[in-house]
């Protein structure tokens, strides 16, 4: 049996999917782009332009996909995806590398204490309604019981209590809390640059002094590129008032002037870890305090050591 | 606010397409071929405005920042008209709201879009691109070239792409090189001496073509291409430029540190002696030293000892008894 034409055309047609050059033709997948360093010939450029600048492109691109084709697939419903590797040819960055965010106080603390990141999911199962609801926002799970259509009151309750009313303040407190500690976290990254830090300082000394004059400032004179403060009005307390809410106001005022509970606070902590020692003791004795924790301490290990009977034999 | 921010993986460049004082009908139909080419990540200017990049007495360079910096943009193609400089395009590449490099050239020849009665690209996909010539891999104005139009096109990096998406291709080739650019050392740093100005008119012209491809199937996996002229054609010169600040250049190509799972799947600077297994665990070799028989001890025996022998054993018990004390004191510190 001949079968060199069989061979022969199956040679032909592997020939029109290989491309054969003196140069191996440099091919990055991950940027789509083949580059022919072989020299323009310049017999058949000169020969007819169109044609010669076709043929080599066509050259190149079959080389091309030939390695676009080769590539592992995905599928997907839009056709199989290639998965391109990383690109061969460096190009310039159009901005600079992002900046490591700072870490927040969480973070701080569950990288100490090895908490793993778990991704809250946005639904929640409802047992009752036997189906995902929302955690929270429209029909949130948070609101479930100030929307309930009937909610159990304490015996010890007062006669006002409003159990909608409780649950709903509770849910706002905790949206301020959180966003009082955000507040705290961005305050606290941008202390972390002295530069914002001093700056702040700055602006905040000098709005109060602009607002330290009996016309809050609005008479004195303006630098050039100054900016109005907002935000800042002039308050009268009537001109008549009881003497109660006099005496109060003025009981307030004193107390406030004695106080220093601000200073106190305002004092750096000695060592700033990100493990609170005080609240770690109050968790560890249970409300009980330090001295307890180290008594019972004491306590269980005399006992280990004596009659082996533990914590009830001293009682 | 927070889109423009940098990111670690950069999205494709938008350019801005700027008309000088003066464009001509050529340039016009140029730069609205080019702005199909590169949309959706094209804006275009469609004023006069009063830009002269490569001069650095007016205010050109301020006002090219600005905008990027208004509309997001790191790229800029700007045309413009004189009787010195007929038909000019100017691509500008931008870094962290600086001007990085610039580029100009001009346009000899130009068949439009219009031109050609095929079927054209869908916007918004990516090109192929084709280059030919060796002057892309060895002189510094056609590797500038070679690294704008890249980045004009095709800087997008994507980690997949769906083949059947694949319609269109650019290519660039340059005329044949002449004889005295291969001869004659390549001045690797024109910009070092701008006393003598470069000699354009030897540099080869370039030849962008673009395409539509077709695929046959060849029997095999790999289909065979066939292309369709697509337009627009350029035939270009190149003509004045200005290289990027290597300082700033070297801050633009830094490159993100990459991650472990990554370095184990093999990119970045190649571990020797790492393999991950089939349950993917990381796995190293280590190479131990070539063992010498010679010093092997085995089991002692009276009979065996020769005189010369006794004598190092003796002195090898000594220092095996002087080891073990100093590192029982270095446990102990």
């Amino acid at each position: 049996m001949d079968v060199s034409n069989i061979l022969a055309s199956h040679a032909a047609k592997y020939q029109s999917i290989t491309v054969e050059k003196e140069t191996p033709l440099e091919v990055d997948p991950g940027f789509l782009t083949v580059t022919d360093l072989n020299p323009i010939d310049e017999e058949s450029y000169n020969e007819n332009l169109e044609e010669h600048l076709q043929s080599l492109a066509r050259d190149g691109i079959q080389a091309l996909y030939a390695s676009l084709f080769t590539l592992p697939t995905r599928t997907s419903p839009d056709g199989p995806l290639a998965q391109l590797p990383p690109p061969k040819t460096q190009l310039p960055r159009a901005k600079p590398l992002p900046k490591p965010k700072p870490q927040t106080k969480w973070e701080a603390f569950a990288a100490a204490k090895g908490i793993q990141h778990k991704v809250r999911d946005r639904k929640e199962w409802d047992e009752e309604r036997q189906e995902w609801v929302n955690r929270w926002g429209r029909n949130g799970k948070n609101k479930q019981l100030e929307e309930q259509w009937i909610t159990e009151v304490p015996l010890n309750a007062d006669v006002d209590h409003d159990p909608r009313k409780a649950a709903r303040d509770a849910r706002k407190e905790r949206v301020a809390k959180n966003e009082k500690k955000h507040a705290q976290n961005v305050a606290r990254a941008a202390a972390a640059n002295p530069r914002d830090a001093r700056k702040q300082d700055i602006e905040k000394t000098l709005a109060t002094t602009r607002i330290s004059t009996a016309s809050m400032g609005k008479f004195d004179k303006k630098l050039d590129g100054e900016k109005k403060i907002r935000g800042v009005k002039r308050k009268f307390d009537p001109t008549e008032k009881s003497v109660a809410d006099e005496a109060k106001a003025s009981v307030a005022l004193l107390s406030r002037l004695e106080s220093d509970s601000k200073k106190t606070r305002r004092e750096p902590q000695a060592e700033e870890s990100v493990l609170n020692t005080r609240k770690a003791v109050r968790f560890a004795s249970k409300g009980r305090g330090g001295l307890a924790l180290g008594r019972e301490a004491a306590g269980g290990r005399s006992s280990r050591g004596g009659r082996g009977r533990g914590r009830g034999g001293k009682r | 606010m927070d889109a423009r921010l940098p990111k670690e993986v950069e999205d494709a460049r938008t350019a801005i397409f700027v008309k000088g004082t003066h464009t001509g009908e050529v340039l016009n139909v140029v730069m609205r071929d080019l702005m199909a080419l590169k949309r959706p990540n094209a804006i275009s200017f469609s004023k006069k405005n009063p830009i002269h990049p490569f001069d650095s007495n007016t205010t050109s360079i301020s006002s090219l920042e600005f905008w990027a910096g208004k509309n997001d943009a790191s790229l800029f193609l700007v045309g413009q008209t004189t009787k010195k400089r007929p038909n000019g395009l100017t691509f500008v590449r931008m870094y962290d709201g600086q001007v990085l490099d610039m580029m100009e050239v001009g346009v000899d020849n130009f068949a439009g879009m219009d031109s050609f009665k095929t079927p054209k690209s869908t916007p918004g996909h990516k090109p192929l691109m084709h280059f030919a010539s060796e002057l892309f891999d060895t002189h510094p104005r056609y590797i500038q070239l070679k690294s704008m139009l890249m980045d004009f096109f095709n800087g997008e990096v994507v980690d997949s792409i769906c083949l059947p998406g694949l319609e269109h291709v650019i290519s660039v080739t340059c005329a044949p090189t002449p004889a005295s650019l291969n001869n004659a050392p390549v001045n690797m740093y024109p910009n070092q001496h701008p006393s003598a100005p470069e000699d354009v008119s030897s540099l080869p012209k370039i030849h962008i073509r673009t395409y539509t491809t077709r695929l046959l199937s060849s029997g095999t996996r790999i289909p065979r291409v066939e292309l369709t002229p697509m337009g627009p054609n350029l035939d270009l010169s190149l003509r004045r430029h200005k290289a990027a600040d290597p300082e700033l250049l070297k801050q633009a190509m830094k490159r993100p540190k990459v991650k472990k799972v990554d370095i184990e799947s093999g990119l970045g600077k190649k571990k020797k002696n790492l393999e991950v297994d089939e349950m993917g665990d990381l796995r190293g070799r280590v190479h131990v030293g070539k063992q010498d028989l010679n010093k092997l001890q085995t089991r002692k025996m009276k009979g065996l000892k020769g005189g010369d022998l006794d004598a190092e054993d003796e002195e090898s018990d000594e220092e095996q008894e002087d080891e073990t004390p100093r590192k029982k004191r270095r446990k102990q510190a």
